[in-house]
């Protein structure tokens, strides 16, 4: 069902931050350059936890983009993590694809499952497409687990992948969550996004208004498995073993909704912001002790609720402060 | 013979099932929350069921009686204190709460009790029933007898107490309710200790029945989901044949392909409802 063409929705509204236009892009700027120049001014160590952060924060927004912007809370994106990291560890161990075809071939892979996943778990409603979505990420757990062409559930190690210069890898992290980010605010700032936060403020509503809650939705699903996928590839070429009850695990789940609580739902900056403290609580509890994820849940509960806005909305409340505005205001009279 | 001798156990398993899955829906019912720590409850109660009181030199019996209450009284203090803080914000704000305590139960568990397996030993677990050819084990008849004796009190209470009117009054309307003088935080308390208080009982059956790890908690979320989406959402007695359809699954494809496609079988047979009849085999009809 389409109505007629509605207006323009970028007139008769602003997008606004109290942070001034030079000032953003002079942050966002730094940001860049600091990023881009780490061979002069860091090593190996500095090098490997850039990388840690830049692909959670990359799955974060990925996680951010469903919960936050599309309504859909799912504990399931570790089956395209999954997905992701078995494609390339098919495509160049098993298949002798290479590296890099091997990296975008995850992207394919994980949004054509996503197609199928998002339609029947979308029949589920709130809290049950949240465990829905877990389920499948199960499903594909058991299943990795006793095909024998990936290993089974002792895994297998990616060869190929060893020879990538870590160096390499740290610019394809950079690069990927760069892109995400200007994927994610260039989608909220188009028609799509606006569809996009319609459907998650009233579902009903937006239907009402001619938006095709559906496909939108699906659509997002899909960008949003793509992304997690593409991500996941790049960790295991960072880290070439890859093993079915730590790639299809909850774990993943748990960390990036973590972030994004932490950071600030339904904002840019904020799963930016979850992504920092989760690598300095990592860093500091160690990789995936028990000590660690009982921080991550406690720290979530707190956060949801003490300030379920979190550290982007609580900056935004009092300061005014967003550094990628997509929120839209109404015009001043 | 062999059919028949499995669609039985898959019957008495069921009432397990079903009964891990009646937290879930009661939690569902009356406020629409989708509580993800349920599975972590029923494995808390079997920890202390097994790691706490019959070490402390309890009867088994006894211990058993007595985690029911305790499961009640924390049913109630996580939903007075976390999880109802969290209601009224829409979807995610549950989900993030109780998927937060889940981790921290899970790995709490894993802390103080190791990720050994455990089991409660009783003379029940290996006795067994001759039916005919067949012989059954003791333990599933009492897991399907307590299961079902739980189906029939909480239906009582939802239908025939003045508590139980109350509950289905908050469920049904909320803020009419309140005019009626019921105030809703309290029964959503009230009903989270039930909840939890089915979770204890699943939790001391599962102990005898079967061995259990911390992270047993997420199987059974899981189990109690798809109990859920098989039964058809907001009907006590529709969970209840889903837990028992989900069992019988599960186990007639243990027995097919082998005991490693258990949970598979059952996890392809819940796509299968979603696909053809997502509005699960019994759903609740409008009034």
């Amino acid at each position: 069902m389409t109505l007629a063409a509605p207006p323009d929705p970028q007139r008769g509204t602003r997008l606004g931050s109290r942070l001034g236009g030079r000032l953003r892009a002079a942050i966002m700027a730094g940001g860049v350059v600091v990023l881009a120049s780490c061979p002069a001014w860091g090593g190996a160590g500095i090098r490997d936890t850039l990388i840690l952060f830049a692909y959670n924060a990359a799955l974060a927004q990925m996680w951010n983009l469903l919960a936050g912007y599309a309504g859909l809370v799912t504990f399931g994106q570790q089956l395209f993590v999954g997905l992701g990291g078995y494609t390339l560890a098919v495509g160049c161990e098993r298949l002798g694809l290479g590296v890099w075809p091997s990296f975008a071939l995850a992207a394919v892979i994980a949004g054509l499952v996503a197609v199928p996943v998002g339609a029947l778990t979308f029949r589920l409603k709130g809290g049950y497409f949240a465990v829905g979505s877990w389920l499948f990420a199960e499903i594909f757990r058991l299943l990795f687990g006793t095909w024998n062409f990936v290993g089974n559930a002792s895994g297998m190690y990616i060869r190929p992948a060893r020879t990538v210069d870590p160096w390499v890898s740290y610019y394809v992290a950079v690069g990927l969550l760069i892109a995400m980010v200007v994927l994610v605010v260039g989608t909220l700032r188009s028609r799509v996004g606006l569809a996009l936060m319609a459907i998650r403020d009233a579902e009903d509503a937006a239907a009402g208004l001619g938006v095709n809650v559906w496909r939108v939705k699906l659509l997002a699903f899909v960008v949003a498995a793509a992304g997690t996928g593409l991500v996941a590839a790049l960790i295991t070429v960072h880290n070439p073993y890859i093993q079915p009850n730590a790639e299809f695990s909850i774990e993943w789940a748990a960390s990036a909704s973590f972030m994004v609580v932490v950071g600030g739902l339904g904002t840019v900056e904020g799963p930016l912001a979850g992504a920092v403290v989760y690598v300095v609580l990592q860093q500091w509890l160690g990789a995936s002790g028990a000590v660690h994820l009982i921080v991550l849940g406690a720290v979530s509960v707190i956060v949801m609720l003490v300030a379920p806005r979190g550290i982007a909305g609580v900056l935004a409340d009092h300061l005014g402060w967003t550094l990628f505005p997509v929120a839209r205001r109404p015009p001043r009279r | 013979m062999q059919l028949f001798e499995t669609l039985l156990n898959g019957l008495l398993l069921g009432g397990l099932y079903g009964l891990i899955g009646l937290g879930l829906s009661i939690n569902f019912g009356t406020m629409r929350v989708v509580h993800l720590a349920h599975g972590d409850l029923i494995v808390l109660s079997a920890y202390f069921l097994v790691a706490v009181l019959v070490p402390a030199g309890i009867p088994p019996l006894a211990a058993a009686a007595l985690v029911v209450p305790v499961l009640f009284g924390v049913g109630w203090a996580l939903q007075r204190f976390v999880v109802g803080k969290s209601l009224g914000r829409g979807v995610l704000p549950p989900l993030i709460v109780t998927f937060g305590i889940s981790m921290v139960l899970q790995n709490v568990l894993l802390l103080v009790a190791t990720a050994d397996a455990r089991t409660l030993q009783s003379p029940l677990a290996s006795a067994g029933v001759r039916l005919g050819s067949i012989t059954v084990a003791t333990v599933r008849l009492v897991d399907f007898a307590v299961g079902l004796a739980c189906l029939g009190g909480l239906l009582l209470l939802l239908g025939r107490t003045a508590l139980g009117r109350a509950l289905r009054a908050t469920s049904d309307d909320r803020d009419t309710a309140r005019l009626m003088g019921i105030d809703p935080r309290r029964m959503y308390a009230v009903a989270a200790a039930i909840a939890a208080a089915t979770g204890g009982v699943a939790g001391v059956l599962f102990s005898v029945t079967s061995t259990f790890y911390p992270s047993t908690g997420s199987e059974l979320l899981l189990v109690a989901f798809e109990v859920v989406v098989v039964g058809g959402l907001g009907s006590l007695t529709g969970t209840f044949v889903g837990g028992i359809l989900l069992a019988m699954a599960q186990l007639v494809g243990a027995r097919l392909f082998g005991p490693s496609y258990q949970l598979v079988t059952g996890h392809v047979v819940v796509l299968l409802v979603l696909l053809f009849r997502p509005q699960g085999l019994l759903p609740r009809v409008a009034p």
